[in-house]
């Protein structure tokens, strides 16, 4: 009977972990950013925003004049549907430069919902930058209370372009 | 009673990789409560499977 005890025991810490890995670590709602400059494609997943807080914020290296696609999925694993705000804002030495988006959103109980929008490195330049300077700026995606950061590196070019010649009359 | 033990081997293997496969999949996501009272509840797991292994005679 005692030796029994211990195997029920046993049993019960082993679904007591489950329960917790099942409730605690996968219960909730997680986003994922999903980043394309040229042809490459950077993913940061829900994890990463734990990181951020330690390590800093991620980021992503675009080159001169091309544009960086975004996608942001929020999945909702809760047994109720989820509704937020989702603002997105561009910020350079703590001023904002644009905003880029905002709208509600609102997902269905164990489902993704998703946003995308594009950034126009050349359009959020200063005008006076040349082309073989590096620069920086922020994207943060607010979710409600939630605030996501990512720096976007603009890659100088080694060779700036050189203004092409007037076609002759 | 070999049969037996042979199943319990199984049984705990397939414990070891569920566990460790939840653990690598959703541990990252757990709040820090979660974390201790998951480390409570492993080293209760395998004390108590300690102690029935204990009665069985091992």
């Amino acid at each position: 009977m005692r030796r029994n005890l211990f195997l029920y025991l046993t049993l019960a810490c082993f679904f007591g972990l489950i329960a917790i890995f099942i409730v605690d670590g996968y219960m909730g709602i997680y986003d994922t950013i999903y980043m394309t400059a040229g042809e490459r494609e950077q993913k940061i997943e829900p994890d990463s925003w734990l990181q951020q807080e330690k390590f800093g914020a991620r980021g992503i290296g675009v080159n001169w004049g091309e544009k960086v696609f975004f996608r942001y999925e929020v999945d909702n694993r809760q047994f109720s549907s989820y509704t937020a705000d989702i603002e997105v804002s561009v910020w350079h030495s703590q001023e904002k430069v644009r905003d880029l988006l905002s709208q509600p959103i609102s997902i269905a109980a164990f489902v993704k919902g998703q946003l995308e929008w594009e950034i126009d490195a050349a359009e959020l330049l200063p005008s006076d930058i040349s082309p073989e300077r590096s620069y920086e700026f922020t994207v943060i995606i607010k979710r409600g209370e939630i605030e996501r950061k990512i720096i976007v590196y603009i890659i100088p070019s080694a060779y700036p372009p050189k203004p092409v010649p007037a076609p002759p009359r | 009673m070999k049969l037996e033990f042979i199943l319990f081997g199984f049984g705990i293997l397939f414990s070891l990789a569920g566990v460790g496969y939840l653990a690598a999949e959703y541990v990252k996501y757990l709040s820090e409560g979660g974390k201790l009272v998951s480390l409570l509840l492993t080293v209760g797991m395998f004390g108590f499977l300690g102690k029935y292994f204990e009665g069985l005679g091992w």
